[in-house]
């Protein structure tokens, strides 16, 4: 049990900065340019955890204990989540009210963090935060209900397959709606083009980083580690929907998971290279728009069922 | 289990009667804790009042509401029950008005008074339906009647009228953000944690006692506590005032209380008896920790405004610094009431979820569609509670004071010198919120032990291990998560080495000395919220924008109206008064029309009873 919980994060923790140097270099390619290397954030990570924190003043033990509370979630978070043939070293009917709940502890202290420091800039990202959260978790929930139906399972595990893939053939535009969704939930809750611009720090119209302002050194790192696991996570409840193949060879299956994820995170930086951020007043739309895809896709899944 | 306590003793013309079974011994709890702790507290924050005012008439208001409380609970009889609600009502009636010379104290306390009393009304033609077919006004007795549907269906109708007046019900909860913040910290923490609670006591005791209810009947409860849920969050998000924030989330946790009563009922209607038990077994659970959340931040919020004496959230500011346990005691009952893990809230948010989870797969579509409905409401209300909690703290607790008069004043003179009566209470709210958050397994049995009482099924009939498994697995879940927290800071400070870290100027990108006015407000914080629904909340704007190159003085302000007191109550009385007006016109001014009158009404009950 805690070989696999240890071996779980150690997994997580070695492979999910490859994600975001994929993404990094998609977007390179596609705008002709070389590009970092794939293993640039890994070179961030550890310049980060070499470096000092700075604390602004009249700071709390608020904004001191938000990254580790941030990463700890992300890290427990990741326990309930199947990776390819790795099984979930945590699984239990309602598991998924647990994941939604635990991220939502990371939320608020982050932006109670962002609040802590008294400054406009952080308030404005973290007053966005806030109101981005409603939208997309309810579209999130509205995701595991469809899903829960489809699967009748409460476990995310059950849900993603663990006895028995999700097959396209017999729930084909049901599916194709809730992946749609969960896409775009995975945009939003990652802070990604169209939603959010992860590169840029000066931008007044950010919402993630610019909650991340005064954080430094290990604290940064720390809270980059969470937004890289986070992308994992997400990547890792999406993948094996999309791709619900199973053999009897768990390289194989390991094999299909991993090219499964580089698509993804290659798909995401296709998305961020094609289209520019959206304003913020029709962020909402966008949201909504997952909201209403989830919906459909219950709907269908009802009508389905009531045949 | 029937009962584990049975008092009676005759008077004339009947017996009256005392009961606790497990429906009483789970609303004893919060009664019992609450009234200790705010009891303890109101002894520190009376002190600045002592010899300027009649304290003892409070204390002795106080003794006669907990008795009043205490009996609620506890009977078994119609007349003791209502002259038990009586007392309670009219007691905290004197207890919200102990600043009487303040107007909007006595006008918020007579609103109380009032739809109090219109509530009972209904209550009184209720009781009085169920004695009249079950020939008795013993609530054992009536529990064994069966009632026909109909009847059932009215009785439920007038249990949510009157009951749902107390608890605070969307359209009938006017009173209630006028009397929270008007009456004293220790008599707020009562009032939502204890006396709005008495209004789902005396609905699930209705539940109880007619056990087979028309199926509707929990879909109308899964209605009401998804509006109820909702609205009350929204508005609370609106609010700037503390205590009246508080008060409409009080709303909105009636909503989720509710919300798990109706998938109870729904489980009953539809013979799901594992169904049952999880909803009111959730929603019970729900009571007892929003007694406890909700009384740790009414005192915490008190504590606040009797050093500040300002409950303005967009003036605070700072005071973590001048004022940090009260700050993390505050923060417990922040986190335990957005239902995130580690405290309570979390445990009963689950059950509920759970419950309507379990839902979707097991009841038919008509019940389906209900419960997606209930989680995509309970799903929103924890996120809006989150903004609205992130809301509350940032801007009381965080940065700096937001006035420029009055806060710098204040940030150099508040200190933590509250008294002992103060901090023990909370800190005993607080203790008991991380408890259930931790370990829910004596809390939650008993409160499944009243689910099933109100579920009408034997416990041990049901395979329960279905729910304690993911919920003990969720507690391991928690202390690794705990684990890993303090694992996570104690790697940091390894690798930072012991000696203390640089504090320097806060960057900000490059903005430096900005006014303390240039924070983040709590309504700006609020305001994309507010602005996305802001037709539902007839949100406003007052004053102008600064313009021109040189902007001059400009004010803003914004406020979000009730709707139902706006659109509804106010006009409704408004022609009742214009009704009552003209009948009044028409009085006629001499007595022997009047003498006829009654005349013409004995002829006619002469010639209804003779028929």
């Amino acid at each position: 049990m805690i070989l696999m919980i240890l071996f779980h994060w150690f997994f997580v923790g070695l492979t999910a900065p490859f994600l975001i140097g994929v993404i990094a270099r998609v977007k390179a390619l596609v705008s002709g340019k070389v590009g970092p290397s794939l293993f640039q954030p890994y070179f961030d990570l550890i310049k980060l955890f070499s470096k000092q924190c700075v604390y602004s003043h009249g700071v709390t033990w608020v904004f001191r204990i938000s990254p580790a509370v941030t990463l700890a979630a992300m890290l427990i978070v990741c326990l309930l989540v199947p990776f390819g043939s790795l099984k979930a070293p945590v699984q239990f009917s309602g598991d998924i009210l647990l994941i939604v709940a635990v991220l939502s502890l990371s939320r608020f202290f982050m932006i109670a963090a962002a609040l802590d420091t008294g400054f406009s800039l952080e308030g404005l990202g973290a007053s966005r935060e806030a109101f981005f959260a409603c939208l997309s978790e309810v579209a999130l929930f509205m995701c595991l209900i469809a899903l829960t139906l489809l699967a009748r399972r409460m476990s995310l595990s059950g849900m993603l397959g663990a006895d028995s893939p999700l097959s396209w053939n017999l729930l084909g535009p049901a599916l194709l709606m809730v992946v749609a969704s969960l896409f775009i939930v995975m945009l939003a809750e990652n802070c990604r083009i169209p939603v959010d611009d992860p590169d840029t720090h000066l931008e007044l119209t950010m919402i993630h980083e610019v909650m991340l302002l005064e954080h430094s050194g290990v604290d940064l790192a720390y809270m980059y580690y969470a937004a890289i696991i986070k992308f994992f996570i997400f990547g890792a409840i999406l993948v094996p929907i999309i791709l619900p193949v199973q053999t009897i060879f768990p390289f194989i299956n390991t094999l299909i998971f991993a090219g499964g994820m580089i698509g993804l995170a290659a798909l995401v930086g296709l998305v961020e290279s094609s289209m520019a951020r959206i304003r913020l007043n029709r962020v909402r739309n966008l949201l909504l728009i997952a909201f209403a895809l989830a919906f459909f896709g219950l709907i269908v899944t009802l009508w389905r069922g009531a045949l | 289990m029937e009962s584990f306590l049975q008092i009676a003793w005759p008077v004339p013309f009947g017996e009256l009667a005392l009961k606790i079974d497990p429906l009483s011994l789970v609303f004893l709890c919060p009664v019992i804790i609450l009234l200790i702790c705010a009891g303890a507290y109101g002894v520190g924050y009376m002190r600045p009042y002592w010899g300027k005012r009649p304290l003892g008439a409070h204390v002795g208001f106080y003794l006669l509401f907990a008795l009043a409380l205490l009996l609620i609970v506890t009977a078994n009889n119609v007349i003791l029950f209502l002259g038990a609600w009586e007392t309670m009502t009219i007691t905290t009636f004197f207890l919200i008005i102990f600043s009487d010379e303040k107007e909007a104290v006595r006008k918020a306390g007579f609103l109380y008074l009032i739809a109090s009393h219109c509530a009972t009304f209904c209550l009184l033609i209720m009781f009085f339906l169920m004695a009249h077919f079950a020939g008795s006004m013993d609530f054992t007795v009536m529990s064994k009647v069966g009632f026909p549907l109909e009847l059932a269906g009215i009785i439920f109708l007038l249990a949510l009228a009157g009951f749902g007046v107390k608890a605070g019900f969307l359209p009938l909860h006017v009173w209630l953000p006028y009397a929270h913040p008007a009456a004293p910290a220790h008599i707020s923490a009562l009032l939502s944690g204890v006396a709005i609670k008495m209004g789902i006591y005396g609905l699930c005791r209705v539940l109880w006692i007619v056990g087979i209810l028309p199926a509707w009947c929990g879909y109308m409860l899964i209605i009401i506590g998804v509006i109820c849920g909702v609205m009350g969050v929204l508005y609370a998000l609106g609010q700037h005032e503390l205590k009246k924030l508080l008060a409409y989330h009080s709303i909105e946790n009636i909503g989720i209380i509710t919300l798990g009563l109706g998938v109870g009922l729904l489980g009953r209607s539809y013979d799901q008896p594992f169904l049952a038990v999880l909803g009111f077994g959730g929603g019970l659970l729900h009571v007892i920790n929003h007694s406890l959340f909700k009384g740790l931040l009414f005192l915490a919020a008190g504590s606040v405004i009797s050093k500040t004496h300002s409950g303005d959230i967009d003036q605070l500011g700072g005071l973590a610094k001048t004022m940090p346990v009260t700050s993390v005691l505050f923060l417990v009952g922040a986190l335990s009431i957005c239902g995130l893990p580690l405290f309570n809230g979390f445990i009963s948010e689950f059950i509920i979820f759970f419950g309507l989870f379990q839902g979707v797969l097991a009841l038919p579509l008509l019940g389906v569609i209900f419960s997606v409905l209930g989680i995509i409401a309970l799903a929103l209300m924890g996120a809006l509670a989150i903004a609205c909690f992130t809301k509350v703290y940032g801007a009381v607790f965080s940065g700096q004071p937001r006035s420029i008069d009055s806060g710098l004043e204040y940030s150099k003179t508040v200190d933590e010198t509250t008294s002992i009566w103060m901090l023990a209470p909370m800190i005993i709210l607080a203790w008991l919120c991380a408890w259930i958050g931790l370990a829910p397994k004596m809390m939650s049995g008993i409160t499944f032990l009243g689910g099933a009482c109100l579920a009408r099924v034997d416990l041990f009939l049901i395979d329960m291990s279905r729910i304690y498994i993911p919920l003990s697995t969720t507690i391991g879940i928690a202390f690794l998560f705990s684990g890993l927290i303090l694992g996570l800071l104690v790697m940091r400070r390894f690798i930072l080495g012991a000696e203390p870290q640089p504090v320097r100027e806060a960057w900000g990108c490059g903005f430096t000395r900005v006014s303390v006015r240039a924070q983040y407000t709590a309504s700006s914080f609020a305001r994309s919220i507010i602005d996305l629904v802001k037709n539902i909340l007839q949100a406003r704007q007052y004053g102008a924008k600064a313009g021109g190159y040189f902007p001059l003085r400009a004010r803003l302000a914004s406020s979000v109206r009730d709707v139902s007191e706006d659109m509804m109550f106010r006009p409704l009385l408004a022609g009742l008064t214009r009704l009552s007006r003209k009948i009044d016109a028409r009085r006629v001014l001499y007595t022997q029309m009047y003498l006829m009158y009654i005349f013409l009404f004995l002829i006619f009950l002469l010639v209804w009873k003779l028929r």
